[in-house]
């Protein structure tokens, strides 16, 4: 154990010292490195947490970033996502207006309606696109 | 064989991989989320469209996922507006994805899907065992706005994604 320790922490060394350059950082500036990884770090998670997907993009060079870590945030984020919505005051307010209104539904409403109820009712052909060459 | 609707399930497994749409998230839920919320976290079930041609192989063109939802307050602070309103949360029903591939779309595939979601809806809230209020959902991009706004969806908020919501009880009395 303490050996694959030594290890790991060698490879890490190497790793951090690498960053360290690359960042410009000296040799003294560890908490300071520390910082900077914590903060790229801090974001890459956050962005994964919002269900978002991190990439790193050159014209139509994409790499995306991918990570075990990273996909169970995102899971769990998906799982307690869905059963409660809520609403800030403004969006109260508006759905009070929404809720408070007569009934009037929109031309398109109305023929999804009249369609639902409709035994003639037949879902659109396709016709798939090619891809671009 | 025209386009059908069935709820999707694991025989479905492999035709999920050949799912293909501009927003990644909408193509990643489908193929890694979808079976799980309807299996395992039982949060969500989903109903594909699947196109199968004569002597060509089966295609999803499009799929749209319901789930249940509460509609709940940030905050407490007493707002005239609330007299208007049923007690919270006031329950609703979340149209949480509806998404058709990109090689089919403008063909009113979209469309087709929104009124099964309506349809299905429609028919728990008339004859189910709950009672709801709200039709929900969230619009990925202006343009999924646009189609919401059509069928009659507000909007409450002011920024993409937005929050849309229609009221249920107009539909509910009417005859159509």
């Amino acid at each position: 154990m303490s050996r694959f320790q030594a290890q790991t922490n060698a490879v890490l060394d190497d790793e951090l010292e690498d960053l360290r350059t690359r960042l410009g950082l000296d040799p003294r500036q560890k908490a300071d490195l520390l910082r900077e990884v914590a903060a790229i770090a801090a974001w890459v998670v956050r962005q994964a947490k919002a269900g978002r997907t991190v990439e790193a993009r050159r014209g139509d060079d994409v790499q995306l970033f991918a990570h075990p870590v990273i996909d169970r945030l995102r899971g769990k984020g998906d799982a307690v996502e869905l059963p409660r919505l809520v609403l800030t005051d403004t969006e109260v307010g508006r759905l009070a207006r929404l809720l408070g209104r007569r009934f009037e539904p929109t031309p398109a409403l109305r023929a999804a309606l009249q369609n639902l109820t409709s035994s003639k009712r037949r879902p659109p052909k396709v016709r798939w696109k090619k891809p671009a060459a | 064989m025209p386009l059908g609707i069935a709820p999707l399930d694991r025989g479905h497994r492999a035709l999920l991989k050949g799912f293909k749409n501009q927003h990644r998230s909408l193509v990643e839920y489908l193929q890694r989320y979808a079976l799980r919320h309807l299996e395992k976290d039982l949060l969500a079930r989903t109903y594909i469209a699947i196109d199968q041609p004569t002597g060509a192989q089966a295609r999803i063109a499009g799929y749209f996922s319901l789930s249940t939802v509460s509609v709940e307050r940030a905050s407490v602070v007493a707002l005239p507006a609330l007299d208007r309103l049923p007690r919270f949360p006031i329950p609703g029903v979340l149209l949480a994805r509806l998404a058709v591939d990109e090689r089919v779309q403008g063909q009113g595939i979209g469309r087709y899907l929104f009124e099964e979601a309506l349809g299905l809806t429609l028919g728990v809230a008339r004859s189910g065992p709950l009672a709801f209020r709200l039709f929900v959902t969230d619009a990925i991009d202006v343009q999924a706005v646009s189609f919401y706004e059509r069928f009659g969806l507000v909007r409450l908020g002011d920024e993409v994604p937005c929050r849309m919501v229609l009221d249920l009880q107009g539909l509910l009395g009417s005859s159509t």
